[in-house]
């Protein structure tokens, strides 16, 4: 024991300063089986999904929803070998920014940023409006006051106001970092596919029991995408199925992040996608047939309920217990919310990192140990965004809907085309890198590409979606082409001010060699 | 060498704070710094959020960075080192830190809206002091502007609760390491029941102090100095608010009767003290750690 004061360098010990680590303490949770299904469920959000994206699909394709959703798979599943593919060969927090700016450069790179951006924020803004229809509903169905509460849900200020303050929760939760137990997350999800099941089954006991809207008996047709007739119809349908599987590509990219990364992200993602699939087939089915596709009341047909189905169909259905269902999406968009905000703004903090965009982007929160200011520019712009589509556009929840599922085939066709060049050295190296790194991944794109393009000639008519127009130009054209031309303006303006990243000079182009031996 | 203390660090002021603290403790004490930063650890945050390597990475990296700026600020001839730490709680990171390292100390800062030169318990330091085997000295916002090199006085708040052994030891010994002066403040006043009336109370109070000053004084090596004070006041508050304070002096208190033993837990007098303490205030287990396992105490 030292009697004098150190204050000197006399200390006994030789003094590394060292900002390093020991491997102690470094073990980082990793997840297991169910817990990667949890995750792929959660970003799903099958209730919220579901319910945003039902009704457009059968204003385009009638009967052959689920056709639809069983094709509409494909593409995904395609080109999630190739975010697979990258992910393993060179994982970034940045995903399609950081991948295609090694494959095509940083110009190519920056717009698959954007798109990955944009395709968020509007998910974010629809997210948060489904939710604020069904938390007046529940008060509603709660209050006992058939349809008076659930009315306020529609006054454009109320809405709004509610939504930005949604918005301002799911912010704070994330720029906080929140925790939410693995307990809790298991009892959302499981909450959220049982009540589905009851949703489904009742469905079909009530048509059994002749109770149905419109019983219509559930033909074979329903599942051949043949019977669609247009090919316009097919293309639309796609862009809406792609929209219904987003996310859950994750649990196929989980791979050091598992207890067992040689087996789980292949094991989860088939359970979550079996999951999935069975329940999106048997909830669509179960709606048809009870509802029809007419235009009636509670018919798909009808443009006022397509654009939010359970909200209207669980009334007719559940009777008292409709607030289940409510619930159910309540919950789920509210989960779904905190793990939507992660992308971009880890997207938005690789962009700055790599100095695409300014280094305030780049910045972690020190206490808590977010991308803070990512977090809260990604929450103003989808609030933003969200106040001035309430009030432009005759049906929100569609249009967003809408021009959601056509930026996701944008980034999500880049990042597959990525996938393919950068790997073009190794394409033949074994049957799998033929597989897995040209096949798989250049069908998908091409798949994707071709129903962006599509589905942008098509929503040039004013009538496409939900209908809403400005100067007889679809909305949901403007709203594509606005996003794309002004990712183009912010490019060109940031490749002024930080013309580094944009030589090439902070991410260089890169493709792997060959591995096999000469 | 006398043991190693582990700070708390986050690259705010209270991180600042907890860091200059850090470093003056270390430097009367002789003890060796460690910088300890806690990360979440992916994938236990929220099970909602799909757990990304890279990302950490990147979030590691930036605390590497941070904890390299912290300590190029940590005055030199101190033995120092940073560390990134990934836990499910910073508490949690830190206690497990902590144990690592063999810390005798664990500081962390005030929480966020301190006002100057106050305690403010933030969600770490009150799980701290509510849980860890380690003692836990909580920095006022604004240590960091404190032009105090070293210690130049501890102050040991005694009373005659269970654990006041403890506390002395750990008071001397901190004394002895640094070769500051030792005051003892007796909160006798304030530990015996209320209704009893103020003359006893001020008989108990006095008896009680010339005991521990005793004590006090065979257990001090030669040189080093003690006194002992009574801190009057009609509340906990009040008696603290009067008491005089240096600058850079630190307070020991123990822990409540409710902590588990060899654990921490702020009692309310404690409590009630820091809200008006202007230093430091170091919370010390009721029972010793380590190898000197406590006797029955209670």
């Amino acid at each position: 024991m030292s009697t004098t004061r150190p204050t000197t360098a006399s200390t006994p010990e030789p003094a590394p300063v060292t900002g390093g680590l020991s491997q102690k303490g470094l073990s980082a949770g990793t997840v297991g089986l169910i817990g990667a299904v949890i995750i792929g469920i959660s970003c799903i959000a099958p209730a919220y999904t579901l319910t945003a994206a039902l009704g457009p699909t059968v204003s385009e394709v009638g009967f052959q929803v689920p056709a639809i959703i069983l094709i509409g798979f494909i593409p995904m599943l395609l080109v999630a070998f190739g975010y697979r593919e990258l992910n393993r060969s060179m994982p970034d927090s940045g995903t399609s920014f950081t991948w295609a700016a090694r494959a095509f450069g940083p110009w190519v790179g920056w717009m698959a940023g954007w798109g990955l951006i944009a395709a968020t924020i509007l998910v974010l803004s629809n997210l948060a409006g489904i939710a604020v229809e069904f938390l007046f509903l529940l008060i509603d169905q709660i209050a006992g006051s058939p349809g008076t509460i659930a009315e306020l849900a529609f006054n454009p200020f109320i809405n709004v106001a509610v939504c930005l303050l949604f918005m301002l929760g799911a912010t704070l939760v994330s720029y906080r970092d929140m925790q939410t137990t693995q307990k809790l997350q298991y009892y959302l999800v499981g909450f959220q596919l049982l009540v589905l099941l009851i949703f489904s089954i009742t469905a079909f006991v009530q048509v059994a029991q002749g109770n149905a809207f419109d019983a219509s008996p559930i033909e074979l047709s329903w599942f051949n995408p043949f019977a669609v007739g247009s090919v316009g119809a097919i293309v639309a349908g796609l862009s809406l199925s792609i929209f219904i599987f987003w996310g859950w590509d994750v649990t196929l990219t989980m791979n050091e992040e598992t207890k067992n990364p040689e087996k789980t992200p292949g094991r989860a993602a088939t359970l979550t996608v079996i999951t999935i699939v069975v329940l999106y087939l048997l909830l669509s089915i179960a709606l048809l047939s009870f509802a029809g596709i007419g235009t009636g009341a509670l018919g798909l047909g009808n443009e006022d309920i397509q654009s939010n189905v359970f909200f209207y169909l669980s009334g007719p259905i559940l009777g008292p217990l409709a607030f289940l269902v409510s619930l159910a999406v309540l919950t789920s968009s509210a989960s779904s919310l905190q793990s939507t905000f992660v992308s971009p703004a880890r997207t938005l903090l690789a962009m700055g990192h790599y100095g695409a965009l300014p280094s305030q982007f780049a910045k972690v929160s020190p206490r808590f140990f977010t991308p803070g200011y990512a977090t809260i520019i990604a929450a103003v712009v989808a609030s933003a965004f969200y106040a001035v589509m309430r009030f432009i556009s005759e049906d929100v929840l569609w249009d967003t809907i809408t021009a959601l599922g056509m930026m996701i085939c944008f980034y999500y066709g880049i990042t597959a085309f990525a996938c393919v060049w950068y790997f073009r050295k190794q394409w033949f190296d074994s049957a799998r890198t033929f597989f897995f790194t040209l096949l798989f991944p250049l069908v998908g794109g091409i798949i994707l590409a071709a129903l962006f393009v599509m589905t942008l000639v098509d929503s040039m008519n004013p009538d496409y979606g939900s209908g809403s127009n400005i100067a007889g130009v679809g909305l949901v054209f403007i709203l594509g082409v606005t996003v794309i031309v002004v990712g183009i303006v912010i490019m060109i303006w940031q490749a002024i001010k930080r013309p580094a990243f944009f030589r090439g000079e902070t991410l260089t182009m890169d493709a792997p060699p060959s591995l096999r031996r000469r | 060498m006398s043991g190693a203390i582990v700070v708390g660090y986050t690259a705010t002021d209270a991180g600042a704070d907890a860091a200059a603290l850090g470093a003056r403790l270390a430097r009367s004490l002789g003890a060796r710094l460690h910088l300890v930063i806690v990360l979440p650890s992916e994938g236990t945050r929220s099970a909602a959020v799909p757990p990304e390597r890279a990302y950490e990475d990147v979030i590691r990296a930036q605390g590497k960075r941070w904890l390299a700026e912290a300590m190029t600020h940590l005055p030199q001839g101190l033995t120092r080192s940073g560390h990134v730490r990934l836990g499910e709680s910073f508490a949690e990171g830190l206690i497990a830190a902590g144990e690592e390292f063999g810390a005798r100390l664990i500081v962390v800062g005030a929480a966020e809206g301190a006002g100057f030169g106050r305690h403010r318990l933030g969600g770490v330091a009150s799980a701290l002091v509510h849980s860890s085997p380690i003692p836990v000295a909580l920095a006022p916002a604004g240590t960091a502007q404190d032009e105090v090199d070293v210690v130049p006085r501890i102050t040991a708040a005694l009373g005659t609760r269970a654990g006041a052994d403890v506390l002395l030891g750990e008071a001397v010994t901190m004394a002895t390491d640094s070769s500051a002066p030792l005051r003892l403040v007796s909160l006798v006043p304030f530990d015996v029941p209320p209704g009893l009336d103020t003359g006893a109370i001020r008989v108990a109070g006095g008896e009680h102090a010339d005991e521990v000053l005793a004590a006090a004084k065979t257990a001090l090596p030669q040189g080093v100095e003690v006194s002992a004070e009574q801190a009057p006041g009609d509340s906990v508050e009040d008696a603290v608010t009067h008491l005089s304070w240096l600058p850079g002096e630190v307070i020991l208190v123990g822990s409540s009767r409710l902590a588990q033993p060899r654990r921490l837990f702020l009692g309310s007098t404690a409590a009630k003290m820091l809200r008006v303490l202007p230093v430091p205030m170091i919370v010390v287990p009721r029972t010793r750690t380590g190898a000197q396992v406590e006797g029955d105490l209670a």
